[in-house]
């Protein structure tokens, strides 16, 4: 019973915790640029996150090592030392353009813009993470989450054409619009793959100190958990597709993003859309600061956990008091948060071989897993899908910046 | 035992399981006659950094000299001190005595403990 509890709370808070401002924008941007063209993007996406999930936790349960400790052990500092810079550099852009997300919440909710709300927003942040545990950002968080089941129910409304819809999960070449499409591509894998996913997991397993009984829960939990995420970003393209395309609207602002659940639900879509946006970015705020602190922590041998008095593990709360009071600096310089969204997504894409190569060495290594070790097929899954978004980001973020 | 798979770079542990860094670097001592022999663990950024570039190891040297917690000497603890090499190093010693969260102690007092809420760092 216990066990069936842990695996509905941890499917719950996935699917909770899976939307953020990068899902919802690039998904809504495919949609409304290209229609259900880019549906295979997010699935692909999602499929590699499904195994790369796997692995965190399975790695976490059997080696009692967080994904970032057997980076240092393994590769040394020097090469860490790269991987730390790289990864955090690209988890801060995340980071601003998730408290731009709360800020442009709270901007068409009250009418007042999203700089007056960046030292608040981030104030009750960092407020959460100094006074908040462990439990409370993994599981009351993302149970608010659930909001995000709106979009699916938007989709719904909206009847979409399945056969149609089911074709776009097949890749295709687009005639026109070859750099828009591929970057627009791009970013969907970045913001289905995050790296800051995997070791914030991997550190919740070892603070919620699972062991090798716990690799089955972890498989079912990973499944589930990611494929139902992966359905309410399609769910987002999907509603896009239908209620932005056919009015030639794109997205390059916020409050056009807004529009696309007022078409299925007239009344409420427009709040419920805020409000969506609001809880899902706050909770991949959340988590990206703690992941960017268990970055540093267990990199260097800190004392680390969550549910600590903040002076029993100082340098770690050092670390995200620094991180989101930074954070709302570009914000408070008006920096369109819509941009720094594409542009990290586009960045984390780039950056995946960085995060997930190494990792993949871990996870076929004897010494760390035993016989738990990588089978051929998540080698196989992961590593192409790495490829993919690797080759794409290589030539189409050039073409974008050249293209304007 | 493989000193750079299985001791460089592994977490340390104190006498009371707390965390006290990394294995930062290694002293090996040369005799005439004797065979080498390891004698002590590194602990601390400025053996870190020279890993990386001398350069930033001076430039982070500087920084600390203006800011942080004074102590001239890198910490060193002697092999003698090793209880277990498994999956963390196990030493016989107190951190708090090492000089190896001397920063974490800094900061504790010297930030952390001074926004309310933060607790402090010597209640158990």
């Amino acid at each position: 019973m216990k066990k069936f509890l842990q695996i509905a709370l941890g499917i719950v808070t996935s699917v909770g915790g899976f939307l953020e401002i990068g899902s919802v924008t690039t998904a809504a941007q495919a949609g409304a640029s290209f229609g259900y063209k880019l549906l295979w993007a997010i699935l692909i996406g999602t499929i590699c996150l499904i195994f790369l999930v796997e692995m965190s936790g399975r790695f976490s349960a059997v080696s009692k090592h967080t994904i970032v400790d057997a980076m240092r052990e393994r590769f040394g500092f020097p090469f860490f030392s790269i991987v730390l810079f790289g990864m955090v550099l690209v988890a801060f852009m995340v980071l601003v353009a998730e408290l731009g997300g709360i800020g442009l919440s709270l901007q068409i909710l009250t009418g007042i813009g999203f700089p007056w709300w960046a030292i608040p927003v981030s104030f009750v942040v960092w407020l959460l993470m100094w006074k908040g545990t462990f439990g409370l950002i993994e599981n009351g968080v993302s149970l608010l989450g659930l909001v995000t089941i709106c979009f699916v129910v938007a989709a719904v409304k909206l009847h979409p054409d399945w056969h149609h819809a089911a074709r776009g999960l097949l890749p295709a070449l687009e005639g026109d619009q070859k750099a828009k499409y591929g970057f627009v591509a791009v970013s969907i894998l970045g913001a289905s793959i995050s790296p800051y996913l995997m070791y914030f997991y991997s550190s919740g397993a070892i603070e919620d100190e699972w062991d090798v009984s716990y690799i089955p829960i972890n498989r079912v939990i990973a499944f589930f958990g990611m494929s139902f995420g992966g359905v309410l970003s399609m769910a987002v393209l999907v509603t896009s597709a239908l209620a932005l395309q056919p009015n030639g609207i794109d997205i390059d602002k916020f409050d056009q993003a807004a529009l696309l659940m007022t078409t299925a639900l007239p009344r409420w879509g427009f709040y419920l859309f805020a409000v969506s946006m609001l809880i899902a970015c706050l909770g991949a705020a959340l988590e990206i600061s703690l992941a960017i602190s268990y970055f540093f922590a267990q990199g260097f041998g800190w004392n680390w956990s969550e549910s600590l008095t903040p002076s029993k593990d100082a340098r770690f709360c050092l670390t995200y008091t620094i991180i989101i009071l930074l954070a709302a600096v570009p914000l408070l310089l008006h920096i369109d948060p819509i941009k720094v969204t594409m542009i990290s997504m586009a960045l984390t894409a780039a950056t995946l071989p960085l995060a997930i190569i190494p990792f993949l060495f871990l996870m076929n290594d004897p010494i760390y897993l035993g016989e738990h070790r990588n089978g051929w097929i998540s080698n196989s899954v992961v590593g192409i899908v790495i490829l993919i978004s690797f080759v794409l980001a290589v030539i189409s973020i050039p073409l974008q910046i050249i293209g304007g | 035992m493989d000193l750079v798979r299985d001791v460089l770079d592994k977490k340390l542990m104190d006498r009371e399981d707390c965390e006290m860094g990394r294995v930062d670097g290694l002293v090996m001592r040369i005799g005439e006659n004797s065979q080498p022999r390891i004698t002590h663990i590194e602990i601390g950024g400025k053996t870190l950094w020279m890993r990386l570039h001398p350069g930033i190891a001076k430039l982070a040297a500087t920084l600390a000299r203006t800011w942080g917690p004074k102590r001239a000497a890198t910490v060193r603890i002697p092999w003698s001190h090793v209880v277990t090499a498994g999956k963390e190093i196990k030493l016989d010693v107190e951190a708090r005595e090492t000089g190896a969260i001397d920063w974490e102690i800094w900061i504790a007092r010297h930030i952390i403990e001074r926004i309310p809420g933060g607790g402090h760092e010597e209640e158990e």
